[in-house]
């Protein structure tokens, strides 16, 4: 493994809003969190960081944030270090389970940080608004619900109207209301021009809302791309009769990639746009076309292969 | 940093514990101060019936500070960032603008705010009650003056903050409040008060001993007008002596402030919040 030994308070040069090179965090010899990780989140993207239950995300995130100080390799969150008043200024992040003062209400928990990032205590007010979150903002966290919370956890990360959005798990505890809202607010997010990354282990979530996505395990990056890239290639199953007559049709076509016989159906690496011309092709060389359908691998086989299995 | 203090003002003076501590320490000041002794035998207590008149009124409650008084302080210390760790809250902290430094800063300076009503509330409470028994003993009411009584004041915030600053520290280091507490009661209970009690016949301790913020705080309460017998007969709590100077236990206490606050700094900035 490579150690890039450079000072990790030094930021990197970035054309990303979030760029990490050689990213590593160890909890003395045996423990290894993060390694080597190499991640790039560009302005206006929502990110999504997938990965299983102790892959290394939340750790991730937090040296992201400056709350944890990386072993070696170097960070840059907008073009600052992390966690440097000046670039934390431009960043609204919810990281694992929010935590407020219990014993003081919604309202007091945002006056108290709005202080701290020193916003007006009027922002506070429409966050909570924002979140849904009025109502209840005089009432004591400590009688929020898990949901509440949550909540009040995304308004807190509003309250600078940041630039770059950093959410852990931010549908944990939601109901499937509460859970289909924040994602709706998360792509509302993105398409406001506001870059959000966006840490989870639902495969279905990631797929819905983000633009990118990097898989992660065992503190590695196992892939980066967009969700389609990800999947790979798309492709049509074609059921023919008879079946070494369609591979030869099939085989050689412009654009017409891999073919694959497989369970006794052709497997085409091609454009499933393309299903109305390969099906022409094949009856006009007389070949019997029982089936053919559009056939892409889901996320989850991608995350599934990717990671071993974990969730 | 002035809306990073009154952020952390909102979030001490919402916050019970404040208020039960504040409460507790004036009502027990009173009664340890006044009540038990008068009830007692006032005549043969520490310092005669003169110290429960008015006139004595801020040298008889500073004689409470350097122990019991800095319990509280310790109490109070440890729950505004030992709590922290307990509710996750310092995550939620750190990722707002300021940096931990400011954040530990605008923290111990709430603290200190927050320890005047602790010395003006036992003031107001203990003059109360010294008028009270002047009125049964039929003594007339003379009070210090306005200048010894702001002194006083100020000797007793600055006893209390040095005992904040250790409880804050204690916080950090232990990451909560329980463990944090419960040292900060043993140093004051068993080290201070053991090797304190233990100076007086062995020499080589004393050094040590004046270092120590019971030296230090009885010194600045004696200097102030505290007897030393009733700084010698003050329970767990009590001091034999020797004093020093109240220029150096000025120096000493501050001194000590500024380290537990350095260290604090330190281990705040260098950990990680995990």
């Amino acid at each position: 493994m490579t150690t890039i030994t450079t000072p990790i308070d030094a930021p990197v040069a970035a054309p990303f809003v979030i760029e990490t090179r050689g990213l590593t965090k160890r909890y003395g010899d045996e423990v290894v969190a993060v390694s080597d990780l190499a991640l790039g989140v560009r302005r206006g993207e929502v990110y999504g960081f997938l990965g299983p239950n102790g892959a290394g995300k939340t750790t991730t995130l937090r040296m992201l944030l400056g709350l944890v100080r990386p072993s070696s390799g170097r960070v840059s969150v907008l073009g600052e270090a992390p966690g440097t008043p000046d670039g934390l200024a431009r960043v609204g992040a919810m990281v694992e389970t929010p935590a407020f003062y219990p014993y003081l209400s919604g309202r007091d928990n945002l006056r108290v940080l709005a202080r701290h990032a020193d916003v007006g205590d009027s922002r506070a007010e429409a966050v909570l608004d924002e979140v849904g979150l009025t109502a209840r903002a005089g009432h004591r966290v400590r009688t929020y619900s898990l949901g509440m919370v949550q909540r009040l956890g995304v308004a807190a990360a509003l309250l600078k109207d940041p630039e770059l959005l950093i959410l852990d798990e931010p549908t944990n505890g939601l109901d499937p209301a509460g859970m289909a809202e924040m994602r709706a607010f998360i792509r509302a997010q993105g398409r406001a021009g506001r870059t959000v990354v966006l840490s989870s282990h639902l495969m279905g979530e990631v797929e819905q809302v983000c633009d990118r996505v990097g898989v992660i395990r065992g503190g590695r990056l196992m892939a980066e791309g967009t969700v389609d890239e990800l999947r790979g290639r798309a492709g049509l199953r074609v059921r023919a009769d008879p079946l070494e007559e369609a591979v030869r049709v099939v085989s050689g076509r412009p654009g017409v990639g891999a073919v694959t016989v497989v369970g006794g159906a052709l497997d085409v690496t091609v454009e499933p746009a393309r299903a109305a011309e390969i099906n022409r092709v094949l009856v006009e060389a007389g070949i019997a076309v029982c089936e053919l359908h559009p056939q892409t691998a889901s996320l989850e086989d991608v995350f599934l292969e990717l990671t071993g299995g974990a969730r | 940093m002035t809306r990073d203090v009154t952020a952390e003002l909102l979030v001490l003076r919402k916050r019970a514990a404040t208020w039960i501590l504040l409460g507790t320490w004036t009502f027990l000041g009173v009664f340890f101060a006044y009540v038990v002794p008068y009830a007692l035998d006032p005549d043969d207590a520490a310092g005669g019936i003169g110290r429960f008149l008015p006139e004595q009124f801020t040298a008889n409650l500073l004689t409470g500070f350097p122990f019991f008084g800095g319990v509280f302080a310790l109490m109070l210390g440890v729950l505004a960032l030992g709590s922290e760790y307990g509710w996750d809250t310092l995550k939620t902290l750190f990722t707002q603008r300021p940096g931990r430094l400011r954040i530990l800063g605008a923290k111990l300076i709430a603290l200190g705010v927050v320890l005047v009503p602790f010395v003006l509330a036992l003031f107001a409470a203990g003059a109360v009650a010294s008028v009270v028994i002047a009125q049964i003993e039929d003594a007339p009411v003379h009070w210090p003056s306005a200048w010894l009584i702001v002194r006083s004041a100020a000797g007793g915030w600055l006893i209390l903050a040095a005992w904040a600053a250790l409880g804050v520290l204690l916080g950090v280091l232990t990451r909560g409040t329980s463990l944090a507490i419960g040292i900060g009661i043993l140093y004051a209970l068993v080290i201070e008060g053991l090797l304190s009690a233990f100076a007086d016949s062995v020499g080589a301790l004393e050094p040590l001993t004046n270092v120590f913020l019971r030296a230090n705080g009885y010194s600045i309460a004696a200097a102030l007008g505290a007897s030393a017998d009733t700084i010698g007969s003050n329970g767990p709590g009590s001091f034999e002596g020797p004093l020093v100077g109240a220029g150096q236990a000025v120096a000493v206490i501050a001194a000590l402030l500024a380290a537990f606050a350095g260290v604090t700094a330190v281990a705040l900035r260098r950990r990680d919040v995990t």
